[in-house]
């Protein structure tokens, strides 16, 4: 196994596509966005079913590069956090074909 | 009282309440997702095809498009006086007050399709040009609160990953638009003959399937109102129901001065005192990232909303008349 870092963003749905540029931007080989059903922060519960735009929805993006590559994505990450709502949490993970990542 | 009465009671308006009741309640029934956005299209092709259909046979003379150029400076004006008073009379900062105006100056198409209901059960009759100018109204109340919001300094600065025509696809490509306006053109170009094949499927069923998404509406309404209802103060859950009427008596004067047929002013004016709750909180998400939806959604979808289903309706028919026959 060959060790890397795995990116895992909660944002809103509307954000992800920005999500998504600063991650291929910052040489990061994939990602996966999912839908996210329902939650809470701060004060508000957010759910899918309550909003008929779905707007508010949220999504979560998961990618797995280099170090040097998720550093890279971070410092974008941070600025588009500023603006829009979302959670980001980095983690060392395993993974088995080190050329993918 | 007889139009209030039959609105209250009619189809669409107890499946509105009996999904609001289930929401508040913690029901644990649900409208699979996918199947409301379907729902949703079919409904604005409907009305698009008819209004489309209506054009054909009538054409479009100078006064409709007088109406539309009304209706578009309308929906210009509406979110700088919803501004004016949401800075007033609440404390909602000024990008929360900028997002929020922006859903009262555009239209909730939903509405619209239930206040085609209310008019036709009131004997009334509309024009096909009012499709147009619902789907003409969608848009300026955007801008109009973008201006404002860079007015004070409170727009998106160059947010990063985003790219230049971003926002300019989800407000003039958003479904709504696109829809509306399509079906609009289709149901012009193809016209009676065209319509006649398609009715089974876009007319006659159109009611029970506007009973549907009504259903899933209150299912809405009810959960946003149950998460959201903390964020909003009294000045704001105040704001949800006067702006409706400060809209709909300028509406109606736009009516008055042109002239329009009940009808269609009744329509006019249910979309002026409508708040969005699809298109334009999409836009707000990616303009004006920094403002809370949980404010703007709750209010628009869980206060306005159930509002103008409920009373506003038979009032903004009864204004129409008044303002038709010069009564007023």
């Amino acid at each position: 196994m060959h060790t890397r870092l795995r990116l895992e963003l909660i944002i809103e749905r509307m954000a992800a596509p920005r999500a998504c540029n600063i991650i291929e931007d910052a040489g990061l080989t994939g990602y996966t966005v999912l839908p996210a059903l329902s939650g809470f922060g701060g004060v508000t519960r957010w759910s899918r079913d309550s909003d008929m735009s779905a707007s508010s929805d949220m999504v979560v993006v998961i990618s797995i590069g280099t170090n040097a590559q998720v550093q890279s994505a971070l410092q974008e990450l941070e600025r588009l956090l500023a603006s829009h709502i979302g959670v980001l949490s980095v983690g060392e993970v395993g993974v088995l074909r080190s050329d993918r990542f | 009282m007889d139009i209030a009465v039959a609105t209250l009671l009619s189809p669409i308006v107890l499946f509105f309440l009996l999904g609001l009741a289930a929401a508040l309640l913690k029901s644990q029934m649900t409208i699979p997702e996918a199947f409301a956005k379907g729902l949703a299209i079919y409904l604005m092709m409907s009305i698009g095809l008819k209004g489309g259909v209506a054009i054909s046979k009538g054409g479009l003379g100078w006064d409709a498009g007088l109406v539309m150029l009304s209706a578009v400076t309308l929906s210009f004006l509406l979110p700088v006086i919803a501004y004016s008073l949401l800075r007033l009379t609440t404390r909602l900062s000024e990008v929360d007050a900028a997002a929020t105006s922006a859903h009262y100056g555009s239209i909730s198409i939903v509405t619209f399709v239930a206040a085609g209901h209310a008019i036709g059960a009131a004997g009334l009759d509309s024009s096909g040009y009012l499709v147009a100018v619902a789907a003409l109204m969608e848009v300026p109340a955007i801008i109009s609160a973008l201006i404002i919001a860079h007015r004070q300094r409170q727009a998106a600065e160059a947010i990063a990953g985003s790219d230049r025509g971003e926002l300019i696809r989800e407000v003039l490509l958003n479904a709504s638009v696109v829809v509306l306006l399509g079906s609009l053109l289709i149901g012009w170009v193809s016209g009676e003959t065209g319509m006649k094949a398609i009715a089974p499927f876009f007319v006659d069923p159109f009611q029970g399937v506007l009973c549907l998404f009504l259903l899933d509406m209150g299912l809405s309404a009810g959960r946003g109102l149950r998460n959201g209802w903390r964020q909003l103060g009294v000045g704001t859950i105040a704001f949800g129901v006067y702006m409706p009427l400060v809209s709909a008596a300028l509406a109606a004067s736009v009516a008055w001065l042109n002239a329009m047929a009940p009808g269609d002013a009744a329509l006019l004016i249910t979309l002026a005192a409508s708040a969005s709750y699809i298109a334009v909180p999409a836009a707000m998400r990616l303009a004006l990232p920094k403002a809370k939806p949980s404010i703007y959604l709750t209010l628009s979808l869980g206060i306005t909303f159930p509002f103008n289903l409920i009373l506003g309706l038979p009032l903004y028919i009864w204004l129409a008349r008044a303002v038709s026959t010069g009564t007023v």
